[in-house]
């Protein structure tokens, strides 16, 4: 922007190029609503695709079991969509927390482990939320604190949690049973699992804080654009604290319901990451606005889920299965970074 | 937080008044005793070159920085430890240059974030009461209606700004304090804001008012403070005062010295063009470019003067026509070749993107001619140095040394880097590409004395300007350009600023200047705030 020194002359063609507004196309609403509807669509069409391909796909004994399968990754999709939220959608220096899976396999040993030594439920899921909890504060305290990027300070804490998880199980599964465990891996009376219950109720405490009260509304700023929250008078470094707590939180409740869906604690649980992030990548397609939302994250999640279980009813080969689900991550990320970047 | 009441009872002290005030930042002086005393109910002008002081004020005054000396009184309440927030408490509120608004936000998300319970107290958050209570906000306020599932992404540049000033309102200030608000805006929508902001004053409120625009100043403003090198040089009546008189305190210097323009021998050509073309963008283009010579080359967006600069250093190839350098056809296909014929190129850079600014000065500097200093492929250090501080002088780079980190410096010397960079190859043609855009006044001062010396050494110099003083000031001749075509070729000795702008717009020959004029710089804005 070139000076003007304000006599009559240079007002009226000093620096002639100036002041301009750009035109905004209207075509934008149209490219976000199109994505939208298209990402609906697809949901659609793989439920009737599956529906008219398998008679036992398209029942509600199938259709409760789906949602209740998808707790786990689920509601861990769930603590990585508040984290982006509160962090921002970039991948690279936005909010993520890749501590997740660890932090379920390290919940579910100390879960285990707790019951094998001779306590309760209620002390073990106290522990378990504790060890959360305390992961997600360790997160916080990496990233806002020490300043540590999101993406290498939640690596750090995997390998943590995932060497203290191999420490305490001593790289062995465990079993054990106990009368939640029992009732959570169970169906109610109308064979309905219990994993269904708790995913759908998990989601609508998170719908209900993020999407439908202030604290919801100002996370949203502080990860969108974090200088117009910080100007907006917001401590914008405690929301951002407050994301890795509901996400730590998250992994403790998927830890309790991992243990109880295989009986105890097993290994491996690192592998779940991948389509944990997939799976809340995924989830911004189906809001309006192209941004994280749990509503768009549990439709991603049932998405991943239907298409596994169809083609299972179907006799796909499972290597087949995990293919298409990245072949469809692909290019509904693609179609989403587009958009965006016809936004910018 | 100790509150002492300085002024007598029966007088009204000031709004604002900021005492002697000194801020360093790692051994550049931002502020020495700056001060600024705002009178109740006023409009309150603030005006310096870029690095003056302006944004440290500012910085200060909303919390953000603490002073290193000096006094702040709010209403004749001294106040000794002024954060953010209490800077809110007590009503001092910011419009900021850069729309500080979330861009996926709807208009009643961006305007109550932060504030929700103006909109209505309720536990939960309704975003459509939200976005009903901003709509007939805005229609009450400023006789704005939007589209009502706008996000703030999908709003123009002027009405994100009205939605800022709305959202300050609604928090009951006491001052308003804009920092040069109308940088992106059209002349259309500066006026509805200035006419808001009187609107503002009437209803009691106190503005302070940091413009680069000194007819925006004239048009508002009741006082106006001149700061230069962090001091406060005078305090004055914008009524009584000239505005080039005002420009000569924030330059402290002559304003007819800013453009050191000499005449020039008809010398022999470095570059000769004839019939160049690349259509559709410019076809039939010729004209010569003469040793000691600065030409101008203006025109529209979609003149195709922005494609004919860059092919004439081989970003785009020309489809018809010959390039002679120096006498000699030449084929410029590539920059390489470009460069090989001793043509400098000093691309468009209004943010400074071309800057590390990790990096320091001299680093930043010497990036491209390393070549220049290295003896076997090894960097002669003390020849780059003394390189560098040379440059830092010619170009009076405001730094604490060649070493300082380029971030540490103001944003106009942070351009100033930017350009020696590209001008320390030693070249026969220099091109360049809105080389003073985003700059002050002071620092465009010093560059355009630099490329008078070059010139005087013997290099021709095309620069591609919208800006028309710029052009009338320092260039020997100007090209206009409109439509693809070369339809004007003035001598600023001879032809007038008016005449050039007509031609530019296609007044001159169509009468058209209305249409032409609104498609101007449609492509300026996505580079600005």
């Amino acid at each position: 922007m070139s000076v003007s020194y304000g006599t009559a002359a240079v007002e009226q063609h000093g620096s002639f190029a100036s002041r301009t507004m750009p035109a905004r196309p209207a075509r934008r609403f149209l490219h976000r609503g199109l994505l939208r509807t298209g990402s609906l669509l697809v949901f659609i069409a793989v439920f009737t695709a599956f529906s008219l391909a398998s008679p036992l796909f398209l029942t509600f004994a199938n259709i409760v079991t789906v949602i209740g399968q998808s707790a786990v990754v689920g509601i861990l999709a769930f603590g990585l969509t508040s984290v982006i939220i509160g962090g921002g959608a970039d991948v690279v220096r936005g909010g993520i927390d890749l501590s997740l899976a660890s932090n379920l396999g390290l919940g579910s040993a100390v879960y285990a482990s707790l019951v094998q030594a001779g306590y309760g439920d209620a002390a073990a899921i106290a522990a378990t939320l504790a060890v959360g909890l305390s992961v997600g504060t360790v997160n916080a305290i990496s990233i806002v604190s020490i300043g540590i990027l999101p993406l290498l300070a939640t690596v750090a804490v995997m390998n943590i949690c995932g060497g203290l998880e191999l420490v305490l199980t001593q790289n062995t599964a465990i079993s054990v049973s106990t009368p939640l465990l029992d009732l959570l891996s169970g169906t109610d009376r109308f064979g309905i699992p219990f994993l269904a219950y708790v995913i759908v109720a998990v989601a609508a405490i998170l719908i209900v804080t993020l999407q439908y009260t202030a604290y919801g509304l100002r996370l949203y700023a502080v990860g969108e654009h974090r200088e117009a929250a910080r100007a907006a008078g917001l401590p914008v470094q405690a929301y951002v604290v407050s994301s890795y707590l509901i996400s730590g939180l998250c992994g403790g409740i998927a830890a309790i319901l991992y243990t109880a869906l295989l009986s105890g604690s097993t290994t491996g649980s690192g592998e779940m990451l991948l389509p944990v992030v997939a799976t809340a990548l995924l989830g911004n397609v189906f809001s309006g606005r192209l941004l994280p939302t749990i509503g768009g994250t549990l439709l991603s999640t049932l998405l991943i889920g239907f298409l596994a279980n169809g083609f299972q009813l179907l006799h796909v080969s499972s290597y087949w299965v995990s293919g298409i689900q990245g072949l469809l991550i692909l290019s509904v990320v693609a179609a989403t970074s587009l958009v965006r970047r016809r936004r910018s | 937080m100790t509150a002492q009441v300085i002024a007598p009872a029966t007088q009204v002290p000031p709004a604002l008044s900021l005492q002697a005030l000194y801020k360093d930042f790692g051994g550049t002086r931002a502020l020495d005793g700056a001060s600024l005393e705002v009178a109740k109910g006023s409009i309150h002008g603030l005006v310096g070159q870029n690095g003056a002081g302006k944004s440290t004020l500012i910085k200060i005054l909303a919390g953000l920085h603490r002073p290193d000396g000096g006094a702040i009184a709010v209403d004749g309440a001294f106040q000794d430890h002024l954060t953010p927030h209490r800077a809110e408490n007590l009503g001092i509120h910011f419009i900021h240059q850069e729309r500080l608004l979330v861009p996926s936000f709807s208009v009643g998300e961006a305007l109550f974030v932060g504030q929700e319970s103006l909109a209505g107290s309720t536990r939960l958050l309704n975003r459509r009461k939200l976005q009903a209570k901003a709509t007939s906000i805005l229609r009450e306020r400023f006789d704005l209606a939007l589209p009502a599932d706008a996000l703030i992404g999908d709003l123009t540049v002027a009405q994100q700004q009205i939605v800022q000033v709305t959202r300050a309102l609604l928090a009951n200030p006491s001052i308003l304090v804009f920092d040069e608000p109308t940088a992106a805006l059209v002349k259309r929508e500066v006026d509805v804001l200035l006419e808001t902001i009187r609107r503002l004053r009437q209803q009691g409120l106190t503005i302070v008012y940091i413009s680069h625009y000194l007819s925006e100043i004239e048009a508002i403003c009741d006082r106006v403070t001149v700061l230069r090198n962090g001091k406060d040089v005078a305090t004055v009546d914008p009524q009584a005062t000239s505005a080039s008189e005002i420009a000569a305190l924030m330059i402290a210097r002559d304003v007819t010295e800013l453009f050191p323009k000499q005449a020039v021998q008809s010398a022999e050509p470095i570059l000769q063009i004839s019939g160049l073309g690349r259509p559709p963008a410019f076809a039939d283009v010729s004209f010569t470019v003469r040793r000691g010579e600065i030409v101008g080359l203006t025109g529209l967006l979609g003149s195709g003067a922005k494609e004919l600069l860059r092919s004439l250093f081989g970003l785009e190839k020309p489809s018809q026509g010959s390039i002679e350098i120096d006498g000699a056809a030449r084929s410029i296909g590539t920059p390489r070749a470009a460069m090989e014929n001793g043509i400098a190129f000093v691309p468009e850079d209004r943010r400074g993107q071309r800057i590390a600014a990790e990096l320091s000065v001299r680093e930043n500097i010497s990036l491209a001619s390393l070549r220049l200093f290295s003896r076997f492929n090894l960097v002669q250090r003390k020849r780059e140095r003394a390189h560098c501080d040379r440059l830092i002088e010619r170009l009076g780079i405001r730094t604490a040394g060649g070493e300082a980190p380029v971030k540490s410096l103001s944003g106009g010397n942070q351009q100033k880097v930017a350009l020696a960079k590209w001008l320390s190859r030693q070249s026969r043609l220099y091109i360049l590409d809105e080389p003073t855009i985003g700059v002050d006044i002071g620092a465009k001062a010093d560059i355009y004395r630099l490329l008078g010396e070059l010139a005087a050494g013997g290099a021709g110099i095309l620069i591609l300007s919208t800006d028309l003083i710029e052009l009338t000031g320092i260039c020997d001749r100007v090209l206009v350009m409109f439509r693809g075509r070369l339809i004007g070729d003035f001598s600023t000795a001879t032809a007038s600023g008016d005449a050039i702008f007509d031609a530019a717009t296609g007044a001159a020959e169509r009468g058209i200047a209305e249409p032409a004029a609104a498609e101007l710089g449609a492509g300026e804005l996505q580079h600005v705030g």
